[in-house]
């Protein structure tokens, strides 16, 4: 167990402790789905790709990738986007 | 999110085509800095399509350059763009501005005058007024002096108290208000004669020869008073007095007048009526039946109520609805509505006494019908009728004196 872990076990007991969300605390995405037509990903780091089938969003650490059909990015701000379409699979890399 | 899209539509906003290595790279640049972008679909390969407001498209060309992306402009949206469309078509905007020229145009005249208020006086009588001051159908609004119009029909028509003139759009509203003038006096010879007969009590004469005096009997027709004042009778002077030669003065002809007066006189009015002491008859219990049925050529189909006449002795009333003719076609359908009222029998003892306020009653009663208003009643006169041997009947005559004015005004021409 290196020193990085040692510091995001610290992170997440301290935020468990004092009922801090953790996506200000750990820096995670919070991603909030609509049914399988919407997705909001806030907190993000970026598009790493982005076609009809699927999209690939840089967040934290690693990646979130959403498959579908018919994907289109309805906006993109600093920190926020929205996906839309019909949404089939939701996974972390 | 429409707040949104309303602003984009009247600030402008561009569809843009970006074709490269990595779009992805674009959009992840443009959102860094703040550039918001909106519906991203990719087309193609390496063909990503976005829009962007018109405002921040200046900043992207340095992102493309540094992203390796090419963007082309694919659709312009928007107020400003709609508006350089509209400088370049010059008949369209001249169109424009020939249609508000000329609806200023239009409504600056008046089109309608509209008269308010007026119920003796005609449309016409107060249009024409106004058309003396200046106030035309068809002129122009600021020509319109509504001061002087309003003076010039109060001087113009005398029957108009005020008048004010309002201009509302395209229509002027005259409103008017009228004077209420005492009706000319109605001088045409007549008499005044008696509706009624009766005996003359008070004879109280305002114009006019008086052709009764007070104690007359008169009979309806009869003149009370004549509308013929006859000549001045000069008593005869001394004999010394008249000169000879001179002529004799013009035979003086009676004048013609409007008689008026008051001729107030005793009318009587007789009544009868009469009672049994012991009354039989038939009379509703209040009890009904409804029967509702359609008649169809002569058969008739029941709705609701009974077949059979619920009650043994009845009174009926019947209503049909048809439906109502149209040309020649009639439609052989009725609506029959019988309602039955049960009626019993019944027998009641008055007495003489309670047959004779009956009958009294019902003297009075026809007596009164025939009395106006505005009699006053001074006397009451009841007589029971006997007939000399005794019957079930009580038979009662009534009386009624009254005073009251029994003159009316009779044209006549001399």
């Amino acid at each position: 167990m290196g020193w990085r872990d040692f510091q995001r076990k610290v992170k997440r007991q301290f935020s468990e402790a004092m009922e801090l969300p953790g996506d200000v605390v750990l820096d995670l995405p919070k991603i909030i789905m609509v049914g399988n037509i919407q997705l909001f990903i806030e907190n993000h780091r970026g598009i790493i790709e982005y076609t009809p089938e699927g999209v690939r969003v840089s967040v934290g650490e690693g990646e979130v990738v959403v498959s579908g059909e018919n994907l289109m990015l309805r906006n993109i701000l600093p920190d926020e986007l929205c996906v839309e379409g019909k949404i089939r699979s939701l996974s972390f890399f | 999110m429409l707040l949104f899209r309303l602003m984009s539509a009247l600030l402008g906003y561009v569809v843009i085509m970006v074709t490269g290595e990595a779009p992805e790279r674009f959009v992840n640049m443009a959102a860094s800095r703040g550039i918001y972008l909106w519906d991203i679909t990719r087309v193609s390969e390496g063909a990503v399509l976005m829009k962007v407001r018109l405002g921040t498209v200046k900043s992207l060309r340095h992102i493309a350059r540094r992203t390796k992306c090419r963007f082309h402009f694919e659709r312009r949206v928007g107020l400003p763009f709609l508006y350089k469309r509209l400088l370049r078509r010059k008949a369209l905007a001249l169109g424009v501005l020939f249609f508000l020229a000329t609806l200023y145009l239009l409504s600056s005249f008046v089109w309608f005058i509209e008269v308010k208020g007026n119920e003796r006086l005609t449309v016409p009588e107060v249009l024409g007024a106004a058309a003396e001051a200046g106030l035309n159908r068809g002129m122009p609004k600021w020509r319109v002096e509504t001061g002087r119009v309003e003076t010039a029909i109060e001087e113009k028509l005398p029957l108009v108290a005020w008048t004010g003139v309002y201009i509302k759009g395209t229509k002027v509203i005259i409103e008017v208000a009228e004077r209420v003038v005492p009706d000319a006096e109605d001088n045409r010879p007549s008499h005044i004669i008696a509706t009624k007969a009766g005996l003359v009590k008070e004879v109280l004469i305002l114009n006019g020869h008086p052709a009764v005096k007070e104690g007359d009997t008169v009979s309806p027709g009869q003149v009370l008073i004549s509308g013929e004042i006859p000549p001045f009778e000069e008593p005869l002077k001394p004999v010394e007095e008249q000169k000879l030669g001179e002529e004799p003065k013009p035979q003086k002809t009676s004048r013609f007048v409007h008689a008026r007066g008051i001729i107030r006189a005793r009318v009587w009015y007789d009544g009868y009526g009469e009672a049994n002491i012991v009354e039989t008859g038939l009379r509703s219990t209040g009890r009904s039946e409804t029967r509702v049925s359609i008649k169809f050529k002569g058969k008739e189909i029941i709705l609701s109520g009974n077949q059979n006449v619920p009650y043994e002795c009845y009174d009926t009333e019947t209503l049909v609805k048809t439906i109502p003719q149209w040309r020649n076609l009639e439609v052989p359908v009725e609506l029959v509505t019988l309602k039955y009222y049960e009626m019993a029998e019944y027998r009641e003892e008055h007495g003489i006494e309670g047959a004779r306020s009956l009958a009294v009653e019902r003297a009075l009663a026809e007596a009164t019908g025939l009395i106006p208003k505005e009699a006053r009643v001074t006397n009451r006169l009841l007589e029971e009728i006997q007939t000399g041997h005794p019957e079930n009947i009580v038979r009662v005559k009534v009386t009624i004196e009254t005073i009251e004015d029994i003159g009316e005004e009779s044209l006549f021409k001399p």
